[in-house]
C-alpha cells in the first residue's frame, strides 16, 4: 500500500511555483498555508523571487537546507518532470501536481514523462491537473482557491475523493456551508500515479475517516477497485457519485447482451457487488454521508417518527414505505407513558404527533420514551420551527437525546432562514438534518441498507 | 469480432453443463427430415453458419415444423434465403416446450472484465430492458440475488397460478456462464437467448458467442 501520510499530514511543505503576484495560483496556495494556520514549515520555491509573503524563497527544493516532506507544484506543465526529478533527488516523498496540460489535453507524452520520474524516485504523486489536498485537522490546505471565495469545512470524519477539481471545489464549499465535518479531501485529477484504488486503501486504514465519499468519472483498475471496495465496506461505508452514464459505449455491441450492458450499467453492478452506496445527485453525497457518519450500525429498519405537525408526519410515513422501511410499533408501556405527557386529544401511536403547541420539554420527554422502546431502531424527529412553542432550546434536546440515546436520529425541518439556521447548528453537532421527509428517509434507507449487507 | 463456430459453441456449452434441446446437423433436406423424426416433432431448423450473427433477420430460422414435408420445405427456404455458401449445414433442433423466456448473456467490459447479464427474454428484453448485471465471477448466492432482483421476478415465482420455475437450476446456469466467461478471455460477447425456464430445469434454446 502507498504511504500517503506525507501528502495528507506533512510537517514541512514546499510550494513550487510560489509567486509574489496575488493573481497567481502559486501565490494563493502559499497564502492559504499561512492564513490557514499550517503549523509546519512552508518553503516557497521560485528562482525569480527573493521572498514570497514574507517567507524566504529558494530557487529550487535542492537549495532548501532542511528536509521537506511534501511539495505542491504549480508551474507550467513542461517544467513539471524536471521539478519532480528535483523532488526525488531531495527525498521528498509526496507531491501534489496542481498544474494542468497533460493527458487531459492530449499531451500523453508529457504525462508519461511525469509517470516515469515518479516511478524512478518512488514518488507518490497526486494529479496532475488537480485541485489539491485538504486535511482540516492538520491545517494542510493546498487547494488553490482563495479562502474568501471557497469556505473550508470544520474537522470531522467524512473523507472525500474527487476526480474532478470543479466538483471537488463545490463539495468543499458546500460542506463548509452545511457544517459538515471533513476528514480528508483530495482532488486527484488525472490519477497518473496515485489513483482511486490507492486513495481508497489509504482512507480505509485512516482512523480519522469513518465514511468515504467519492466522485468518480471512471476508474482505472476496475477489478482491483471492486475487490478493494468490497473489503472496505465490511467496516467502512463508501458512497459514490458516478458521472458519465451515457449509453454511447453500448452502440457498437453485436449481441443483445452487449447493448444491455452499457459502461454505466457495469459500474452500477460493480458498486452493488461491493456494497457501495450510490448517490445520484451531489446533494445526496451529503445527505447519505451525514446519516452514515454514525459510530455503530442500526439494529434494523423500524422507524419511529416524532413530529409537531401532522401533515409532515404523514409525508414521512409515505417516505418510510417508499424507501422500503418499516414503521415501528410502540410497546404498550411506551404508549402508556407517552399518554401521561401528551394532551388528552393527542394519540400515543407512531407517527407520534406531539401537536402544534409542543415545546422542547415535551420533545425531550417523548424522545426519551421512544428511544428506550426496543421495537424502535431509528428515530426520525420532525421539528417545524414555525410554531410559537419551538425555539432554540430544541437543539439541545436533540443533541442530548442522540448522545445518550444510543440510537441513530435524523431530523427533518422544513422552512426558511430561521429553520436553516437551526439545522446548520444541529448538523455541526453531527446530527443529520434534512429539509424534507423524502430526502431524510432516503438517507435513512441507505444507512439501513449498508448495515444490513 | 466474429461469431464462434457452431461446433465450438456447442462444445463449450457441453463442457460447462449448459442444457440445450436435442439437436443434429443436416446437410440435405432428406437428412433433416430423417433427423427430425428421430428427435421427435415439432422441430426447429436454424442455419448454423459463423458468417450469420442475426439468423432470424435473414430468414435463417423456421420454427414449429410438424412433419417431414414442412421440414424439407423449410430446409430449402433457409438454403435459398442465406445462400448456398452458408447453407452447408442446417441445425435440426427439437422445439422446446413453453415456459418463462429469459436471457442470459455476457460481455467483456474494458474496466471490469467479464460481466454477466440476466433478465426477462422475448419482447420484455426489447421493450422493458428488465435485466440485472454482475461483474464475474459470481457464486450461487449472488446468482439468486440476480434472479430476485429483476422487476419480472413474480413471473419466475409463479404468477397467476403457474408453477414457480427451477431457481436452483437457473442459479446454476448463471454460475456456469460466469465461470465460462472468466475462463475464456477470447469471448467478447455471449447470448443465451432465449433460455426457457421450467418448474424442473431450463433449456438454452439459442447460443451465440462472439470472439
Amino acid at each position: 500500500m502507498r504511504d500517503l501520510d506525507s501528502i495528507f499530514d506533512p510537517k514541512s511543505i514546499a510550494v513550487i511555483g510560489a509567486s509574489r503576484e496575488p493573481g497567481k495560483i502559486g501565490h494563493v496556495i502559499t497564502k492559504n498555508f499561512l492564513d490557514g494556520g499550517f503549523a509546519g514549515r512552508v518553503y516557497p520555491i521560485n528562482p525569480k523571487a527573493p521572498d514570497v509573503l514574507g517567507l524566504k524563497c529558494y530557487p529550487s527544493v535542492m537549495d532548501v537546507p532542511s528536509n521537506i516532506d511534501s511539495a505542491v507544484v504549480a508551474v507550467h506543465a513542461d517544467l513539471v518532470p524536471g521539478v519532480l526529478k528535483e523532488c526525488g533527488e531531495k527525498g521528498i516523498n509526496g507531491v501534489v501536481v496542481i498544474s494542468g496540460g497533460f493527458a487531459e489535453v492530449g499531451n500523453y507524452a508529457l504525462e508519461q514523462q511525469l509517470v516515469d520520474v515518479a516511478k524512478k524516485y518512488d514518488l507518490n504523486v497526486i494529479g496532475p491537473n488537480c485541485l489539491g489536498v485538504l486535511n482540516p485537522a492538520a491545517r494542510n490546505d493546498s487547494i488553490f482557491l482563495p479562502i474568501y471565495k471557497m469556505g473550508r469545512p470544520k474537522v470531522g470524519d467524512i473523507s472525500f475523493i474527487s476526480q474532478s477539481g470543479a466538483v471537488g471545489g463545490c463539495i468543499i464549499d458546500l460542506a463548509a456551508r452545511a457544517g459538515i465535518g471533513m476528514g480528508k479531501f483530495v482532488s486527484y485529477g488525472n490519477a497518473s500515479v496515485v489513483d482511486e484504488v490507492d486513495l481508497l486503501k489509504y482512507l480505509a486504514d485512516d482512523d480519522k475517516t469513518r465514511v468515504i465519499v467519492a466522485y468518480l468519472e471512471g476508474v482505472k483498475r476496475g477489478r482491483e477497485f471492486l475487490k478493494v471496495a468490497k473489503e472496505i465496506t465490511r467496516h467502512k461505508p463508501i458512497i459514490v457519485l458516478k458521472a458519465g452514464r451515457s449509453k454511447e459505449g453500448a452502440k457498437a455491441a453485436r449481441s443483445h447482451t452487449g447493448s444491455l450492458a452499457g459502461s454505466y450499467d457495469v459500474y452500477h453492478a460493480a458498486f452493488k457487488q461491493a456494497h457501495i452506496i450510490e448517490a445520484n445527485r451531489l446533494n445526496e453525497l451529503f445527505d447519505f454521508s451525514k446519516m452514515l457518519d454514525y459510530p455503530t450500525c442500526s439494529t434494523g429498519g423500524r422507524i419511529a417518527i416524532i413530529t409537531n405537525g401532522g401533515g409532515t408526519g404523514v409525508l414521512a410515513v409515505d417516505s418510510v414505505e417508499d424507501n422500503g422501511l418499516e414503521l415501528a410499533k410502540f410497546s404498550e408501556s411506551t404508549e402508556r407513558e407517552l399518554r401521561k405527557i401528551l394532551p388528552d386529544y393527542a394519540n400515543a401511536t407512531n407517527p407520534l404527533d406531539l401537536v402544534g403547541d409542543a415545546d422542547a420539554n415535551r420533545y425531550e420527554q417523548a424522545l426519551d420514551l421512544v428511544m428506550r422502546d426496543p421495537g424502535v431502531d431509528i428515530v426520525v424527529v420532525i421539528v417545524l420551527f414555525q410554531t410559537v412553542a419551538i425555539d432554540s432550546r430544541i437543539v439541545n434536546v436533540i443533541v442530548k437525546a442522540r448522545e445518550k440515546g444510543r440510537k441513530p436520529v435524523a431530523v427533518i425541518s422544513t422552512g426558511g432562514e430561521y429553520t436553516e439556521f437551526h439545522r446548520r447548528i444541529m448538523d455541526s453537532y453531527g446530527i443529520p438534518t434534512y429539509s424534507s421527509p423524502s430526502d431524510a428517509l432516503l438517507a435513512v434507507s441507505k444507512f439501513v441498507e449498508y448495515c444490513k449487507k | 469480432m466474429s461469431l464462434l463456430s457452431f461446433e465450438k459453441t456447442m462444445a463449450l456449452m457441453g463442457h460447462y453443463g449448459i442444457a440445450l434441446p436435442a439437436h443434429k446437423l443436416a446437410k440435405t433436406p432428406e437428412e433433416a427430415a430423417r433427423l427430425a423424426a428421430t428427435l421427435g416433432y415439432p422441430v426447429a431448423l436454424k442455419v448454423a453458419s459463423d458468417k450469420i450473427i442475426h439468423k432470424s433477420d435473414v430468414g435463417g430460422v423456421k420454427l414449429n415444423l410438424r412433419d417431414a414435408n414442412e421440414v424439407k420445405r423449410a430446409y430449402d427456404d433457409i438454403a435459398l434465403a442465406v445462400g448456398q455458401a452458408n447453407a452447408h449445414a442446417i441445425l435440426v433442433q427439437k422445439m422446446a416446450s413453453a415456459g418463462v423466456e429469459l436471457i442470459v448473456g455476457g460481455k467483456r467490459d474494458p474496466q471490469f472484465g467479464p460481466v454477466i447479464v440476466f433478465g426477462l427474454g422475448g419482447i420484455f428484453v426489447e421493450i422493458f430492458k428488465d435485466v440485472t448485471l454482475r461483474v464475474c465471477p459470481i457464486d450461487k448466492d449472488e446468482a439468486k440475488k440476480m434472479l430476485h432482483e429483476i422487476k419480472g421476478y413474480p413471473l419466475l415465482a409463479g404468477a397467476r397460478g403457474t408453477k414457480p420455475v427451477d431457481e436452483e437450476a437457473l442459479a446454476g446456469l448463471l454460475v456456469a456462464v460466469s465461470k465460462l466467461l472468466n475462463e475464456h478471455d477470447e469471448i467478447k460477447e455471449l447470448d443465451l437467448n432465449p433460455v426457457i425456464a421450467y418448474p424442473h430445469g431450463y433449456m438454452a434454446v439459442d447460443a451465440r458467442i462472439i470472439v
